[in-house]
């Protein structure tokens, strides 16, 4: 492409936010400021940790299986009458059953141990933020961020892209998503038996947080069943699958038993929506909503909830008018657009921005009023004055003054 | 101090790990060695026919196993570590908050947000992540700023080995929009290349690119012209020339930063990322919204129908893009209607405190935060 002479990621503008020469106040103010941030962090500390947890349990639920298998085969041996030969291949096939179970622990612990690794890293990184690498982490940050959006969108390529380019693979939760990709690719196809085993997978934890999206799967199968006018599989499906639900989804149950009456084509709105395409990604939403309480994740992207409280703490009523200026990221259509319904921020107190150098007006650089009412900072007017010998050109009005007729401020 | 806790809660987490570990080994070993010994001892049996002895055999090994009770070491060995399991997202969730509290439930766009992001990719010099996105999301007309970037990124790229051509280029191709706008970009690179030819000590070359490229300029920036004139005359003994301020490599960085502000200004973009800008704020912003969120907690629907917050969220400096003037004895914020006024004091009230203070501009008044009178007559509207 002919953008290859330009090395990507290299040539970023030459500015961040945080300008170079930080006074130590507004250094001490920052890291303040990245204390708070560190605390915002939850969802970056939760979910390989659930990760890690999810596989020490499986693991141990593995050695525990095969522990009693293998006692319970002594003890029927035991209660029964083999012979010597039998006895000893029963026995021979247990030690090499436990040696392999030996391997398979260490090899668990392996993985295990990788894992908490991960953990270790993501606390690291939190610790590792300071005044030197503040932009860089800064930096590093809005890159997870952005990664985080991609996974949950399904932009696996662009999220994994991303995160090789910055080498931040341990900082972000690819393995996790993929697991979810699975699913959403079968339901996608309309196939439910990745998500049912999901949900086997899951049983306990997605019980005791009451979901009912096994049986929003097991639903949908059925309505296939009707769908496709195969009436008796549907019925027995529905006694199988369907009924254990009952005592617990009672209304939805009566209207799910009705269906099988209707042919795929029910008049009904009230049965209509059982056989909408759309059930399928309503699935799939509902799928990343239970996979993202599973992981103790935030159900929406990181970045829409730092965009909405961004944009909340940005938007005035002057960002919408036609002079905004162009570093307001509120000037562009777009984040206008996602603005609209979000409330406006609040002062207590006057902010002064110079209309001419664009910097805060305070006790530093205070104020000063031309005779015309029109308010510049002393930097911007002394500066004027010195280039033009006392003179000074209102930017807005085109009044020209001295610059002993303007007079300072006082604002609080 | 929250992540030290969290990392003590991990510790611990990890440490139950490998002592579950070994247990676990512990107890397969233990298991395997019973039956190993039994194993051994049934294939010794003298007298094959003798079934006595390797049910006795077996018998034995089953009180042996019942009296090791493995699944039961097994459990326990768990249990500790089942206890810290759970603890450690307690620890997490009490000093690192539920981010979404603070969250409004209206959607974004996801077209909208996805555009965004592609542009923010573009702005970064990320070209290929910015066509992946687009690609991927299939949001083609996303791509509407990539040309835009793609021309300043090799511009800077450029001027980073000190080649100012395409910057050239660029600025005397929109040479009237630029100078419309208040840019004197032009001259500024002109001027930067004439230090350089300076620098390389060439007196005919200077003079005739000054001839060529500096003496258009010559009426409308007249000092900054006869400047960098006068700099001929210093050509070998730079360092002693009375503008040697001209020739710090500082400039460099300067131009680059100041052109890479005007080419956004130029296409309507702004120099930093506005996806930056806006996260950054957010993170700056979201500890104070959470505060207020779990104020409001009691009154959900009044959080999520808020038309302005209810406190100020303060924000650094750098994210100050309007002046807002708030009156300090109404706490009103300044308006067309209700603007900021000047007293003879140079003391700034709003409009409406005025009148109230006046009693409907009927009498003199005494300025709330100095000793002098004032009527509203004398007060002048200030605009910022």
């Amino acid at each position: 492409m002919e953008m290859d002479s330009l090395p990507n990621g290299n040539s970023t503008i030459p500015t961040t936010i945080i300008p170079t020469t930080t006074p130590s106040t507004a250094l001490s103010s920052k890291l303040t400021q990245l204390t708070e941030s560190l605390k915002l962090e939850h969802q970056f500390l939760r979910v390989p940790f659930e990760h890690y947890k999810k596989t020490i349990r499986t693991n141990h639920r593995a050695v525990e299986k095969e522990v009693s298998s293998v006692i319970s085969v002594v003890n029927d041996a035991a209660d029964s009458d083999i012979s010597n030969d039998d006895a000893v291949q029963h026995l021979t096939s247990l030690v090499s059953r436990l040696q392999g179970l030996k391997r398979k622990l260490e090899e668990g612990s392996r993985t295990e141990n990788l894992q908490a690794q991960r953990c270790r890293a993501r606390i690291d990184h939190l610790e590792s933020a300071d005044a030197e690498n503040l932009s860089e982490w800064n930096n590093m940050r809005m890159k997870r961020i952005l990664v985080d959006y991609m996974l949950r969108m399904s932009y696996y390529d662009t999220g994994l892209k991303l995160a090789e380019s910055s080498d931040m693979l341990d900082l972000v939760d690819i393995d996790v998503f993929l697991e979810s990709k699975r699913v959403i690719d079968a339901l996608q196809k309309r196939e439910v038996a990745p998500a049912l085993a999901w949900c086997a997978d899951n049983k306990t934890r997605l019980k005791k947080s009451k979901s009912k999206f096994e049986f929003q799967l097991r639903l949908q199968e059925y309505v296939e069943l009707v769908r496709a006018e195969d009436h008796l599989r549907a019925i027995t499906y529905a006694r199988k699958y369907l009924a254990p639900w009952a005592a617990t989804h009672m209304k939805e149950m009566q209207r799910v038993f009705a269906i099988v009456a209707f042919k795929s084509n029910p008049e009904c709105a009230v049965y209509k929506v059982f056989f909408e395409p759309k059930q399928w990604d309503y699935l799939v939403e509902q799928f990343k909503q239970e996979f993202c309480r599973l992981y103790g994740m935030t159900l929406e992207p990181l970045l829409n909830i730092f965009l909405q409280a961004g944009l909340s703490a940005l938007k005035t009523p002057y960002c919408y008018e036609d002079d905004c200026t162009k570093e307001d990221p509120l000037s562009q259509e777009s984040f206008r657009k996602l603005a609209l319904p979000l409330p406006y921020s609040k002062q207590h107190h006057s902010k002064l921005v110079c209309y001419i150098t664009k910097e805060l007006m305070d006790t530093e650089n205070p104020p000063q009023v031309l005779p015309n009412g029109y308010v510049y900072s002393t930097k911007a007017l002394e500066e004027m004055a010195k280039r033009n010998d006392g003179k000074i050109t209102c930017p807005r009005t085109g009044l020209v003054c001295n610059y002993s007729e303007v007079v300072k401020a006082f604002i609080s | 101090m929250e992540l030290t806790t969290a990392k003590d809660a991990f510790d611990r987490v990890a440490e139950k790990q490998k002592l579950s570990f070994s247990k676990c080994q512990e107890v397969i070993d233990q298991v395997s060695q019973e039956i190993e010994q039994a194993l051994v001892k049934i294939q010794s049996v003298e007298d094959p026919m003798s079934p006595v002895d390797q049910k006795s055999i077996l018998t034995e090994l089953k009180h042996k196993l019942i009296a090791i009770s493995p699944l039961k070491l097994l459990e326990g060995s768990q249990k500790e570590l089942n206890l810290n399991l759970s603890k450690f997202p307690k620890v997490l969730e009490k000093s690192f908050p539920d981010i979404s509290k603070a969250y409004r439930d209206v959607d974004f766009d996801f077209h909208i947000v996805n555009q965004i992001i592609a542009s923010h990719f573009y702005h970064q010099g990320l070209f290929d992540l910015g066509d992946c996105l687009i690609n991927e999301a299939g949001e083609p007309e996303a791509a509407a700023l990539r040309s835009h970037f793609l021309e300043l990124h090799q511009i800077l790229e450029a001027m980073r080995i000190k080649n100012i051509e395409p910057a050239l280029k660029w600025a005397s191709t929109n040479r009237e929009k630029l100078v419309q706008n208040g840019s004197n970009i032009e001259l500024k690179l002109h001027q930067l290349q004439f230090v350089e030819i300076l620098k390389r000590g060439n007196r005919a070359d200077a003079l005739n690119y000054a001839k060529t490229h500096l003496a258009s300029f010559a009426s409308s920036h007249l000092k900054e012209f006869q400047k960098l004139i006068v700099c001929i005359m210093w050509i070998g003994r730079l360092e002693n020339c009375p503008h040697s301020e001209l020739f710090t490599p500082i400039h460099w960085e300067k131009l680059t930063e100041e052109l890479a502000r005007d080419f956004c200004n130029f296409v309507g973009q702004s120099l930093q990322s506005p996806l930056s800008v806006a996260i950054v704020a957010g993170i700056e912003g979201l500890p104070t919204l959470l505060k207020l969120a779990n104020v409001m907690a009691a009154k959900k629907q009044e959080w999520q129908a808020l038309k302005q917050l209810p406190v100020p969220v303060e924000l650094g400096k750098e994210f100050q893009f309007h002046s807002i003037f708030v009156c300090p004895v109404s706490r009103d914020q300044g308006s067309e209607e209700n603007p900021p006024m000047l007293l003879p004091c140079l003391h700034v009230l709003c409009k409406q405190s005025i009148m109230k203070l006046s009693k409907g501009s009927s009498r003199a008044f005494k300025c709330p935060y100095c000793p002098a009178e004032a009527s509203a007559a004398q007060c002048r509207q200030l605009y910022f």
